[in-house]
């Protein structure tokens, strides 16, 4: 746990979702990477109709921390990030963290599109083929570079250590390469980043051990 | 004092919650209105090949909420402790959500199409998030604590969109009302919205 310095006292920290890695998987890296105990909570779906009237925007994840439920997934993995020391070390370390995790979560909404909301198959084919020939390599051809403006690119993508740019970087990557394992192939920087971040001590325990869901 | 140059169209869309921020900051900024026929141009030398971007002392930074944030930041107005800023961010990022989905509701082009979703944008999203939202402002008309932070600007920018589809949204939301009344009145922005480029969107 974390102690808070005025109380002395450690925070209870509950993370609500559905059985899968989807938008809460990036928070339970971090709480990985920091050895933070949390109650992951994995809803079943004949509980959600209910479940959700009780959630700030019938929604999840939800983060609830001593009591206060944090919803909307990019925001809690910054405030679990910032608890633990993962958050960037300057404003503009920061700012830079936060301008890659949006780049993932458009990139990510992008393949949500085609995957959860395009009900038409051909158009989710016509969509899907469009993501991994058009989007996808022009996104991955930016953070290649990006990547490499950060001390040559083989550490982590902001500063000098993991932040929750390179957690949510690990889940869009998990997800891409069921699709194509070859992936990475042009893009030999970010292939190492991948292997840095499930290698980084607590998240490699995690990863071996997290329950194994399709998505 | 350092430098900060923003670089967009001579649009609101996506800047113009940072530009509303740097007002309310009283922070000085180039605000670089480009035409489109300059973007094929500029677009390669962007992070992400988009804008807006802001530039601080030669880095360049882009993606809007990342920039609003850390304008926000700088002019004191994200919220006090980890847990305060994360319900901002929380609201923020609930916003957007809507934000898209009235985008939607904008940009479609087939007229009995648009009819269709401007209905059930209005019968179903938007009053579900107005009553999330009036329960998630205080009665002295804030988001966050008892004073102005980027929720409510954010908040504010978002109905200054919402409201030109929509011109009565805010009728019977009696603390939301309040939340506009009070960045409105906050000196920074009053100057700003009196001088700012009128735009149609």
């Amino acid at each position: 746990g974390v102690h808070c310095g005025a109380c002395r006292k450690m925070s209870v920290y509950e993370l609500h979702y559905f059985n899968n890695r989807g938008r809460a998987e990036p928070a339970r890296l971090l709480f990985a990477a920091a050895g933070l105990p949390y109650r992951d909570i994995r809803i079943q779906s004949e509980q959600w109709p209910e479940y959700k009237l009780k959630l700030p925007m019938h929604q999840v994840p939800v983060l609830e921390v001593d009591g206060t439920m944090i919803c909307q997934s990019v925001a809690i993995a910054r405030y679990v990030a910032k608890v633990t020391g993962h958050a960037g070390k300057t404003d503009l370390e920061q700012a830079k963290v936060d301008m890659l995790v949006d780049g993932i979560d458009d990139v990510m909404t992008k393949k949500g599109d085609y995957v959860w909301h395009e009900k038409d198959e051909t158009r989710k084919m016509e969509k899907k083929t469009a993501f991994y020939e058009t989007t996808l390599p022009q996104f991955l051809s930016h953070f290649e570079k990006l990547l490499r403006t950060n001390n040559g690119g083989d550490g982590f993508l902001v500063g000098e250590g993991l932040t929750h740019a390179d957690a949510w970087f690990l889940c869009l990557a998990d997800d891409i390469l069921l699709d194509f394992p070859d992936i990475f192939s042009p893009y030999p920087k970010l292939a190492a980043l991948v292997e840095r971040i499930r290698t980084y001590p607590g998240i490699k325990e995690w990863l071996a051990k997290r329950p194994q869901t399709p998505f | 004092m350092p430098s900060y140059k923003l670089t967009y169209f001579n649009v609101r869309g996506r800047a113009e919650l940072i530009r509303l921020l740097f007002a309310t900051g009283g922070i000085p900024y180039e605000d670089v209105r480009i035409g489109r026929d300059k973007w094929p141009e500029l677009k390669p030398k962007t992070p992400m090949g988009q804008i807006p971007i802001l530039e601080v002392d030669g880095q360049v930074y882009c993606q809007s909420m990342a920039i609003a944030r850390f304008v926000a930041r700088e002019a004191g107005l994200l919220g006090e402790s980890s847990s305060d800023q994360a319900r901002a961010d929380m609201l923020l990022d609930g916003g957007a959500e809507v934000g898209e989905l009235l985008k939607e509701v904008v940009l479609e082009k087939d007229a009995s199409k648009r009819a269709e979703k401007k209905k059930e944008f209005s019968e179903k999203s938007l009053p579900h998030f107005l009553t999330l939202y009036e329960g998630f402002a205080n009665d002295s008309g804030h988001f966050v604590g008892e004073s102005l932070t980027w929720a409510d600007i954010s908040f504010f920018n978002m109905m200054d969109f919402l409201t030109a589809e929509f011109p009565s949204a805010l009728d019977g939301y009696d603390k939301l009302s309040k939340v506009i009344e009070n960045v409105k009145s906050n000196p920074g922005i009053a100057k700003w919205l009196k001088e700012r480029p009128v735009t149609d969107h």
